[in-house]
């Protein structure tokens, strides 16, 4: 499969009256990593949820593709057909469906040729990727995110991403609520897809994910929009200077342009 | 007479039909029929406070074609159990294990055992024929139904499966069963209503009575998938003795109309009655529901779930009602209605109410209706899930409580098998 270019630019877009973005362009490669770090409320998850196709933001402008594909055109479905995940910040309990017939109809889901995958190659995979991520194999069988901790659902969120190997990640706040032996876990499942055909989009407000999953870019997001681009040494800058510093710096830049 | 538009019909007319077709029943039974005939141009149609009946125009029915000669042959009955076929209210055919019959069960048309004494006793006592115009139409017209009797003490569980179907040409059909269960035994009963898909418009009024002795269980099943030219009135009513229980299981699916209630009366300490009631309203189906629990004695309880889901531009109305009368002490009645809309178009109305009249009780009710969870919805579609598929997890995962709480696993089957086709229809 080829390398695959998400390209985000020039986006608008808007909650009921609220304009969210306000012209955000960024691309992500295969191979790339990147982190967004933002203050609170400044529209990261909008932008992940929008990026997924999430039916409530209105798009006001600008165009995000997907190795030259218009995804906005496209339902959620269709853009995880075309290999773009997304691991909530909060992900919805799902009763009735157990992880594993969940993952099973997702999986069936995404192939091309209409096959389903054989029950005993699911098994195989599921039990593998299970143990990778230190899972209790019982989560398999219980109700999707149903009554999981905060942790356990972001783990089954990787879990997912695992097993539908996904081309483009976006993971919101995956980091968040962990403690440090589960931010090793989640790491290490990032880092296990890394390569060409994979490229992600971290959003965080810690420094600590970004010990284990080493960013090539990193990017400050502010008020809708990308304010500062860089490389890992920014998020150290910004773990020690809050985003305090990144507003008076931008004030001072606006202020001599 | 063969036919006759009923808002054309005097009450000598009434009274003549009657005597025609029914002139060769018990006097007992013919008197009451015949005084139902003089009640019905005098009485209302049912008024119910969400579901208008007046543009329906049940008036213009032909209430009085003689109903369709059976056309279906049954197929052999599951292994063990006693089985009823009926086409138009008339019995096709009945088949009994051997074992069942020897202890003396009986099962066979309502009209046929007229000459027993507890049919007189008991016909007509929960559901009377002067509540509405359909009750009296009922009274004076109903036509074969089942009678189930099954004696005192019979060692192993009685398994009755009633088959009820009606033709194309119907018009309306008014039938009365009439069930007792002998103290100490157990019965389950599921009843299955279905009708020819392109049957005509049909008033399909059904009237169950069960009567279950002291210390007896009656584990009642129905499920409902009539084709939408049908408008159903479907009443059920339960009377307990002493420590008998009585166990409802619900399936609703199918009607354009359908306005149907099930009422347990624990008449006597110690009766426990349980009522889960499953619907499903897809298209421009108006479904009005009521169930209601009456504690007459002490230490009765009483546990009533429903569970529906409403799409497109369907109705539905869910009235519950626990009511605990004065000296029925130590009685314990709950209820919890919850309802899916899948559309903004859809809606449905839960209204769960108590009244309470003794002291020493506990009884609690509880009642929800909303949208299907569009975060849900997301989630699963991001995952390459498409939508439709995305809401037939969220409809299963809300259901599967109820309907796997279901104690019949027959009827629970089925009950799955409905709800798939609704989702997809
Ligand atoms: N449904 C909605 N209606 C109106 N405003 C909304 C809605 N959803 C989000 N917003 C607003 O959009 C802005 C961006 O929210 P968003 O969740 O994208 O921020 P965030 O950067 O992810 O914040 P956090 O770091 O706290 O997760 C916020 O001001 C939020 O209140
Ligand atoms: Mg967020």
């Amino acid at each position: 499969m080829s390398t695959p270019v998400l390209e985000i630019s020039d986006l608008h877009m808007r909650i009921e009256e609220k304009q969210i973005l306000k012209g955000l362009t960024l691309t992500i490669k295969g191979g790339e990593i990147h982190a967004v770090m933002g203050p609170n409320g400044t529209g990261k998850t909008s932008l992940a949820q929008c990026l997924m196709g999430h039916p409530r933001y209105q798009i006001t402008g600008g165009s995000v593709r997907l190795d030259g594909e218009d995804m906005l055109t496209m339902k959620p479905d269709e853009r995880a057909r075309h290999g773009l995940f997304l691991a909530m910040q909060y992900p919805s309990e799902i009763s009735g469906v157990t992880t594993a017939n969940f993952l099973r109809a997702a999986i069936n889901a995404r192939r091309e040729d209409g096959t389903s995958i054989s029950l005993k190659a699911f098994r195989d995979q599921l039990d593998e990727v299970m143990g990778f991520l230190d899972m209790d194999p019982k989560f398999a069988n219980r109700y999707l995110n149903e009554g999981f901790s905060g942790g356990e659902k972001k783990r089954n969120e990787i879990l997912q991403m695992l097993m539908l190997k996904p081309r483009i990640a976006i993971l919101d706040e995956i980091d968040s609520g962990l403690d440090i032996d589960a931010i090793k876990v989640v790491s290490k499942g990032v880092n296990s897809l890394k390569g060409p055909d994979f490229g992600s989009l971290i959003i965080t407000h810690y420094q600590r994910i970004l010990d284990y999953v080493h960013p090539d870019f990193v990017h400050i997001m502010v008020d809708g929009t990308i304010v500062k681009s860089g490389g890992p040494e920014l998020a150290l800058e910004l773990d020690k200077k809050g985003y305090e510093w990144v507003r008076t710096e931008l004030a001072q830049s606006t202020h001599q342009a | 007479m063969s036919e006759m538009i009923l808002d054309q019909a005097s009450e000598a007319d009434l009274k003549s039909l009657v005597e025609e077709r029914f002139g060769h029943e018990p006097q007992w039974s013919l008197a009451r029929r015949q005084s139902a005939a003089e009640a019905v141009l005098n009485l209302d149609w049912p008024r119910l406070e969400r579901t208008p009946l007046k543009k329906r125009k049940l008036d213009q029915l032909h209430l009085f074609k003689a109903p369709p000669t059976p056309s279906r042959t049954a197929a052999a009955a599951p292994e063990g159990w006693a089985e009823i076929w009926l086409d138009n209210n008339q019995v096709v055919a009945v088949s009994m294990p051997e074992a069942l019959s020897l202890q003396g069960v009986r099962l066979e048309s309502l009209t046929a055992a007229l000459d027993d004494p507890d049919v007189e006793k008991h016909l007509g006592r929960l559901l009377g024929q002067d509540a509405d115009k359909i009750a009296a139409l009922s009274g004076a017209l109903w036509q074969g139904g089942v009678f189930l009797r099954v004696p005192a003490r019979i060692r192993e569980v009685v398994r009755v499966s009633i088959r009820s179907h009606a033709t194309a040409e119907a018009g309306a059909l008014f039938a009365k069963n009439l069930i007792i269960c002998g103290a100490e035994s157990h019965v389950t009963v599921t009843q299955r209503l279905a009708t020819d898909e392109g049957v005509s418009k049909t008033l399909l009024s059904e009237n169950t009575e069960i009567i279950v002795e002291d210390g007896g269980r009656v584990d009642f099943g129905a499920i409902q998938q009539c084709a939408p030219t049908v408008e159903g009135f479907i009443h059920r009513a339960g009377a307990l003795g002493h420590d008998a229980v009585l166990n409802w299981s619900i399936g609703e699916f199918g009607a354009g109309l359908v306005v149907s209630d099930h009422v347990s009366h624990l008449d006597q300490p110690g009766a426990q009655t349980s009522s889960t009631t499953v619907f499903f309203g897809a298209g421009t189906q108006h479904q009005d529901y009521s169930a209601k629990s009456y504690h007459h004695a002490p230490h009765t309880t009483s546990n009533m779930v429903a569970r529906g889901v409403m799409k497109n531009k369907a109705r539905s109305v869910f009235t519950g009602l626990t009511q605990i009368e004065a000296g029925a002490k130590g009685s314990d009645g709950r209820q919890k209605e919850q309802t899916l809309m899948l559309s903004d178009d859809a809606r449905a109305d839960a209204i769960p109410s108590l009244i309470i009249d003794e002291r020493d009780v506990y009884a609690a009710h509880a009642a929800s209706a909303g949208p299907v969870d569009r975060a849900a919805v997301f989630y699963l579609t991001s995952r390459g899930l498409s939508e439709p598929e995305a809401e037939r997890i969220i409809v299963h995962g809300f259901l599967a409580p109820v309907i796997d709480a279901i104690a019949l696993p027959e009827l629970r089957d089925e009950v799955w098998d409905a709800v798939e086709r609704k989702i997809r229809a």
